[in-house]
C-alpha cells in the first residue's frame, strides 16, 4: 500500500493526457517539423514557467492580503491610477467597498464646521477590526463640490479608509487663521468617533493652505498623541519666508535665484491674512488694490498708513522687490505673531507624528523650497518623514498633458505616500 | 459582490488551467471518463477562488478578496491533490 502512495505521489507531475506518453510519440510532430526531443523540452520548460508562475501568484497573493504592508500595498496600488486619472478606475469600483455620503455639520469655538464624511457601508473587517480615518484639510475656498476632491475621497472609501473633508467659514471665505485650529481638532474627534474607527488610525491631510492647519492641530496636545500622521500637500514652512519670496518675485533654490511669480488666489490668501490685521478701511483698500484686475495704490505710505501696512502691500505687489527684507522687518508686530503662528517651523517640536510632504516642483502658489526646507528640519530633528516634488501637479490639482515617462515617475512617489498613509490602519 | 465573484471563478478557472501546465494533476486520479479528467483542475481552482475570496471579503476586507481568491486557488490545486492522495491511502490502509 506504501508503494501504491508513493506512485500515486511521484505521478503528479508526470503526467500530461492530452499528449501521447513521450515513448511512443513520433519522432517528429506531423505538420511542424518538431522533432520529439525538441517537443519533451518546450513541454518541460512549460511546465516549469507555469509552476512558477503559480508560485509568484501564491506569494503575491498571500503578501498583498495577509501582511499588513502588502495590504497598505493593495490600497495604494488601488488608488494611485484613480488619483492620476483624477476618476475612479473599473478594478476600484468592482472590488472596492460601497460607500456613502453624508454631510454633518458639527461646532467648534470659531463657528460652524462642515464635514462631508465618505465611509464604506459595510462594517469594518475582522482584521484589523477597525477602519482608518483621514481628515482632509482640502485649503481655502470652498472645494466642497470639487471634482478632483471628490473623486479622492471616494477613493480612499472604496479603499476601505473614511475619508472626512472639512472646511469652515474662515477658509472658504480665503483665510487662514489660528482661531480655526479648533475647528480641524474637533473634525479628528469627530472621525476617531465614527463607528469602526480606530481612534489611533486617524491621519490629517492638508492641502495647500489646509497645510498649516493641519500642522496646528496636529500639534495641538488634545490630540498630538492620537494623530497617525499628517500629509501637507503644498505647505509653506515659514509664512515670513513665503511674503518675502511674494516680495522678491524670485525665490533662491541651492543657492540660485530662480523667477516666481505667485498666481492671484495665493495672493488673495496672504493679503487677506495681512488685511486681519488692518483697521477695516485700510483692511479693504488693500484687498481691492491687489485683487485679479485691481487698481494698484498710487501712494500706498499715505493710503495705507497703519504701522506695516504699506510695507505689506509692497511685498503682495511685488513693487518693490530690492527692499523685501526691509519690507519684512517693517511689517507690525500683530502681523509678525500672526506669521508666526501660521509657521510650522515656529511649532515643529509640538508635532509628534510622522509628517510626509508633497510639493508641486513648480508649484505657483507656494514655492516648492518652502517643503524643502520643511524636509531639511525633520531631517535635522530626526523626526519621522518622508518627502516628495512632483512635475505632474498643478499646485495642489493633477493636471493632463503629460507623457508616459512623468505619470510613472511621480506615480512611483506618489505610490511610495500613499502606502505609508494606508500603513496606519492597516 | 456577484460581479466579484464571477470574477473570482474565472481567476480560479485560469489558475487551474496554469496548474493543468504545471502538470499538477494526479494520473493516479480514476475517472470514468478520461475527458472529464481535464475539468478537475479548473473545477477545483474556480471553487477555491470563490471560496477564497468570500473568505478574504470577511477576514480583510472586500478589496483583498481577491488577492486572497488567488493565493487560496493556488494552495488548493498545489496541495489538494496531494492531500487527497495521502489521505486516499490512509483511508485504504486502515
Amino acid at each position: 500500500m506504501a508503494a501504491q502512495e508513493q506512485e500515486n505521489l511521484d505521478s503528479i507531475s508526470s503526467v500530461s493526457p492530452a499528449v501521447p506518453p513521450l515513448g511512443v510519440a513520433p519522432a517528429t510532430a506531423p505538420g511542424n517539423g518538431a522533432t520529439a526531443p525538441t517537443r519533451k523540452r518546450l513541454r518541460g520548460l512549460g511546465k516549469w514557467v507555469a509552476r512558477v508562475t503559480l508560485a509568484a501568484v501564491l506569494l503575491l497573493g498571500f503578501f498583498l492580503s495577509v501582511v499588513p504592508l502588502g495590504r497598505a500595498t493593495t490600497r495604494a496600488a488601488i488608488l494611485v491610477p484613480g488619483l492620476l486619472s483624477a476618476t475612479q478606475p473599473a478594478p476600484l469600483v468592482v472590488a472596492g467597498e460601497e460607500i456613502s455620503h453624508t454631510s454633518i455639520t458639527i461646532s467648534a469655538q470659531n463657528g460652524p464646521v462642515f464635514l462631508d464624511v465618505y465611509a464604506p457601508t459595510s462594517a469594518p473587517a475582522l482584521v484589523p477590526g477597525s477602519r482608518e480615518a483621514v481628515v482632509m484639510v482640502p485649503g481655502v475656498g470652498d472645494n466642497r463640490t470639487d471634482p478632483q476632491l471628490i473623486n479622492l475621497s471616494e477613493s480612499l472609501a472604496r479603499a476601505g479608509i473614511v475619508a472626512v473633508e472639512m472646511t469652515t467659514p474662515a477658509l472658504i471665505g480665503f483665510n487662514i487663521t489660528p482661531a480655526d485650529t479648533d475647528a480641524i481638532v474637533q473634525a479628528v474627534l469627530f472621525a476617531s468617533h465614527l463607528p469602526g474607527v480606530n481612534p489611533a488610525h486617524v491621519g490629517i491631510v492638508g492641502f495647500s493652505g489646509g497645510s498649516v492647519m493641519a500642522c496646528r492641530a496636529a500639534a495641538d496636545p488634545r490630540i498630538r498623541d492620537q494623530v497617525a500622521f499628517i500629509t501637507l500637500f503644498g505647505s509653506w514652512f515659514n509664512a515670513a519666508n513665503v511674503l518675502r519670496d511674494f516680495g522678491q518675485r524670485s525665490v533662491t533654490v541651492d543657492g540660485q535665484t530662480q523667477p516666481f511669480h505667485p498666481y492671484a488666489t495665493a495672493i488673495k490668501v496672504m493679503a487677506t491674512i495681512v488685511a486681519g490685521t488692518l483697521p477695516p478701511a485700510e483692511s479693504t483698500k488693500l484687498l481691492t488694490a491687489l485683487a485679479p484686475g485691481g487698481e494698484p495704490l498710487q501712494h500706498p505710505e499715505q493710503e495705507l498708513p497703519s504701522p506695516g501696512a504699506a510695507a505689506a502691500y509692497h511685498l503682495l505687489a511685488g513693487d518693490d522687490p530690492t527692499h523685501a527684507d526691509a519690507n519684512i522687518a517693517a511689517l507690525s508686530p500683530a502681523l509678525k505673531d500672526l506669521l508666526t503662528a501660521l509657521s510650522p517651523s515656529d511649532f515643529l517640536d509640538q508635532i509628534h507624528t510622522p509628517i510626509y510632504l508633497l510639493h508641486d516642483h513648480n508649484d505657483p502658489a507656494i514655492p516648492s523650497v518652502e517643503s524643502g526646507d520643511f524636509a531639511a528640519a525633520l531631517t535635522q530633528m530626526g523626526h519621522k518623514h518622508d518627502f516628495v516634488e512632483f512635475g505632474i501637479f498643478h499646485h495642489t490639482e493633477i493636471t493632463s498633458g503629460f507623457g508616459l515617462g512623468p505619470l510613472l515617475a511621480d506615480g512611483s512617489q506618489l505610490y511610495r505616500i500613499l502606502t505609508k498613509v494606508a500603513s496606519a490602519g492597516a | 459582490m456577484l460581479l466579484l465573484s464571477l470574477a473570482w471563478v474565472v481567476l480560479g478557472v485560469v489558475i487551474g488551467g496554469l496548474a493543468l501546465g504545471a502538470r499538477l494533476l494526479p494520473a493516479a486520479w480514476k475517472l470514468n471518463e478520461e475527458r472529464r479528467k481535464w475539468l478537475i483542475m479548473p473545477g477545483l481552482s474556480a471553487g477555491a477562488a470563490l471560496l477564497g475570496g468570500w473568505l478574504g471579503t470577511l477576514i480583510w476586507g472586500r478589496l483583498f478578496g481577491t488577492p486572497t481568491a488567488l493565493w487560496v486557488a493556488v494552495l488548493v490545486v498545489a496541495l489538494g491533490p496531494w492531500l487527497f492522495l495521502r489521505l486516499r491511502a490512509r483511508i485504504q490502509r486502515a
